[in-house]
């Protein structure tokens, strides 16, 4: 059924313009070896954002760490409260814009340009630019604590009247990183989506676009979107904040603003971008499932639609964070809910792939992909998923109230955006780690780090929905011997421990394998690959590709391997 | 003057050294399409996503100014008196350069260099005029920047389109040397067109600004 769905037995419908020589270039080309800084080019950058997001990602797992330490045991003074609302505050910060955000956006703009078969970026010196913007932003959010307290949780909106009365200059610098990171990260989204409209090799349509470039161009769609929004906002509250203006504070009728103002903003924002930050996660396991079962994905098509599900309906729900819009309630419980449907309809549909490799396909192939490392990352994101998913069910039937406010909207949090969107991250990087640097990671190590990274988040995100359950509020900083949270709190714990253990082993395995050079060599093609990025060597050269093979489906690869004789050296059917 | 294309990096044909095999399943060098290179307008596109992102931020602005303007009994404060003379004359000014930036576009489609510059410069003279008016919204309006939510807003939005602006005429002053440099011809004007894409998304900035504070807004 499937094949018959994404079959392309007639040759595709490729404008005359887009042929090859259709504008031969009126210069020799080999006179023009090469016109771009080495410093700009898309494989280089996104690796240093994939770099920076892990160092960042260092940075916020010893937060949480400190966090978890203080509350592991019942009246610990580990830290005290001052410093515990900053550990939250700064962890939470750090691990949305400084890690998964530039993860993402590293993985996107080194892989996206591959997958489509193009030399290089759009605009590679703005890509170049973007990054050493963000990493200013990323020093100066870091910082921030260094200059005064910051102390008002990530969404900068505990106490209510945003932080007005939080004297220094923290905060101040803290809003202006965090404009400096959006705006970089903006800056790459545009890029990233112009290279997919613009530079797309001959015969790849926008069908045809692999599923992860597709993820990557809708979930930059929502960040287009959204993130301006958080710009603006981050930067009214400076204005409000530095020069002693009055929007978000004051009250309105006397000549100040609105103090409700603030989380309705920062939510409409923050919303779609957690979202947005997950997308990458599926398009990226959808990749992994459709490679490692050896075929096509069940349904390419309503895989994709089913992405593009995901981006506009995460607009929908933002609502169902800010306790105060009571009016409109049922419509955020809805919107909250319908952004999950197709992520559970993409999920089925890895499940039905899957089954059908293990129907019709060949039984040793499917055994090796499926006990490979980048497979078992996949295999190990869906009970996060699946629970992250049900957690969400709860927090969207509760919109605006008490799972909003208690460790269920912690927990919930932790299993979608930490649990599955970083489990998704490590995935691609065991996937496409081996493209980018020509070594592959180690296959014992990965299974060590899986079975922690899973299993802790497993303990961890059920410990804190169970916290949600026993009513314990975030931000909590300490709690009594006699209250019922210790167990909960111990197991939460033991399971960032362990997250936190498995993190040390992976990146000590990144370090090895590839900045060492101990792993093995990846080959032009580790796991029988589908896509055009597996079609030239690794680490591919500057200019990433000599020559492409013909492109007849979104899988070029995969249409080579199964008729060799058929398509190789052919002369063109429609010239 | 006529316009030649000697620009290094406009639509630069694939680089192919010879230096990296391609390599395939099935282990031989095939014979394909070369890699892609970019289609005609990716800087247009490239400015429009811009645009798009700038008008989410403008956006978030309004959002607090009508927030706050519903909650208020007086809007603007009473103790306000800000004229619409100086925001009509840069209202008539912005029409004028939107049609001196389109004569500069017209201009390098036909090939006609002289013309282009020239419109480019009257568009930079109009962009400076429209600055310098707008500086003046600030000094003369009467009320300080924090005094109230309104000042705050008035001074933000109309910031917005200030900063837009000189982004816009540093871009446009970039784009009139490189057409004196002879960078443009009549079908690779592509910088050109983005560099108007973005002046005009300006123009629209004002526009919006000029409907929200002085339309939705009584002024004496």
């Amino acid at each position: 059924m499937t094949d018959t769905m994404n079959d392309t037995s007639t040759y595709p419908q490729v404008e005359e313009g887009a042929r090859p020589g259709a504008e031969a270039p009126s210069h020799p080309v080999a006179a023009l070896d090469d016109p771009w800084p080495a410093g700009a080019d898309h494989k280089y950058i996104g690796s240093l954002f994939i770099a920076a997001a892990l160092l960042f990602l260092v940075v916020g797992v010893v937060l949480a760490l400190a966090m978890r330490a203080q509350l592991a045991t019942a009246e610990a003074e580990i830290v005290g409260d001052r410093t515990y609302r900053q550990l939250f505050t700064m962890h939470g910060v750090v691990s949305v814009f400084l890690f998964l955000l530039p993860v993402w956006l590293g993985l996107g703009s080194a892989i996206v340009p591959l997958q489509i078969g193009a030399s290089r970026l759009a605009f590679p010196r703005l890509h170049a630019m973007a990054f050493w913007v963000f990493l200013a932003g990323g020093a100066m959010v870091v910082a921030a604590p260094a200059l005064s307290d910051v102390f008002h949780g990530w969404a900068l909106s505990d106490p209510v009247p945003v932080m007005l009365g939080l004297p220094g200059q923290g905060p101040d610098m803290l809003l202006l990183g965090l404009v400096l990171v959006c705006m970089a990260a903006v800056l790459v989204v545009i890029n990233i989506v112009v290279t997919i409209l613009q530079l797309r090799a001959p015969g790849l349509t926008l069908r045809r676009v692999p599923i992860f470039s597709w993820s990557i161009m809708v979930s930059g769609a929502v960040l287009l979107l959204a993130l301006p929004v958080l710009i603006g906002a981050f930067g009214m509250l400076f204005v409000d904040r530095h020069y002693g203006a009055s929007l978000f504070s004051g009250f309105t009728g006397s000549r100040g603003g609105n103090p409700l103002l603030w989380p309705r903003l920062f939510w409409f924002g923050a919303y779609p971008v957690l979202w947005a930050l997950l997308i990458p996660a599926l398009g990226a396991a959808s990749e992994i499932v459709a490679t490692m079962s050896g075929r096509r994905l069940f349904s390419r098509d309503r895989a994709s639609v089913a992405l593009v599900g995901i981006g506009v309906l995460c607009f929908a729900g933002w609502g169902s964070e800010v306790p105060t819009l009571t009016r409109a309630r049922p419509l955020w419980i809805l919107g909250a809910l319908a952004v999950m449907a197709p992520v559970a309809l993409l999920i089925l549909n890895w499940l039905a792939t899957m089954r059908l490799a293990g129907k019709e396909g060949d039984r040793d192939a499917v055994r090796r992909g499926f006990a490979s490392t980048p497979m078992l990352w996949v295999l190990g994101m869906l009970p996060v998923l699946g629970l992250g998913l049900a957690a969400s069910v709860v927090s969207a039937l509760d919109a605006g109230r008490d799972a909003h406010s208690n460790y269920w909207q912690v927990g919930q949090q932790h299993a979608l955006f930490f649990g599955a969107a970083t489990i998704g991250a490590v995935a691609a990087l065991s996937f496409w780690g081996p493209k980018l640097w020509g070594r592959r990671l180690s296959e014992a190590l990965g299974k060590l780090e899986l079975l922690a990274i899973v299993g802790g988040s497993l303990l961890m995100v059920l410990g804190m929905l169970l916290l949600g359950v026993q009513d314990m509020l975030v931000h909590t900083s300490t709690f009594d011997s006699n209250d019922e949270w210790a167990l909960a709190n111990l197991v939460a714990s033991a399971g960032g421990a362990i997250v936190g253990l498995g993190l040390i082993v992976l990146l000590l395995d990144l370090l090895g394998s590839v900045l060492a050079g101990r792993g093995k060599p990846a080959g032009a093609d580790p796991w029988g690959g589908q896509t055009l990025e597996w079609a030239t060597t690794s680490p591919p050269p500057r200019h990433n590709f000599d020559a492409l093979p013909e492109i007849r489906s979104d899988a070029p690869l995969l249409d080579l391997r199964r008729a060799p004789a058929a398509s190789a050296g052919e002369p063109e059917e429609v010239s | 003057m006529a316009m030649v294309a000697v620009s290094p990096t406009d639509n630069l044909p694939v680089p192919a050294s010879g230096r990296a095999p391609i390599v395939l399943p099935s282990g031989e060098p095939l014979p394909g399409p070369v890699p892609g290179r970019p289609r005609r307008g990716t800087s247009t596109i490239g400015t429009l996503l811009l645009c798009t992102a700038s008008a989410m931020v403008l956006g978030a602005v309004m959002a607090v100014y009508f927030a706050i303007k519903e909650g208020s009994t007086t809007w603007p404060p009473s103790d306000v008196h800000v004229g619409t003379y100086i925001p009509t004359i840069i209202t008539i000014t912005a029409i004028m350069s939107g049609f001196s930036v389109q004569w500069g576009i017209f201009s390098a489609r036909r090939n006609d260099g002289r013309n282009a510059v020239m419109a480019l410069i009257l568009t930079l003279f109009l962009g400076l005029a429209m600055a310098n008016l707008e500086w003046l919204t600030f000094v003369r309006s009467g009320f300080g920047f924090n005094d109230h939510a309104y000042g705050t807003l008035y001074d933000v939005l109309i910031g917005f389109h200030l900063l837009h602006l000189l982004a816009a005429i540093v871009m446009l002053l970039v784009l009139s040397f490189r057409t004196m440099a002879g960078h443009f011809s009549g079908d690779r004007h592509d910088a050109l067109r983005a560099g108007a894409v973005f002046w005009q998304y300006t123009n629209v900035v004002w526009f919006t600004v000029v409907t929200v504070l002085f339309i939705f807004s009584r002024h004496g």
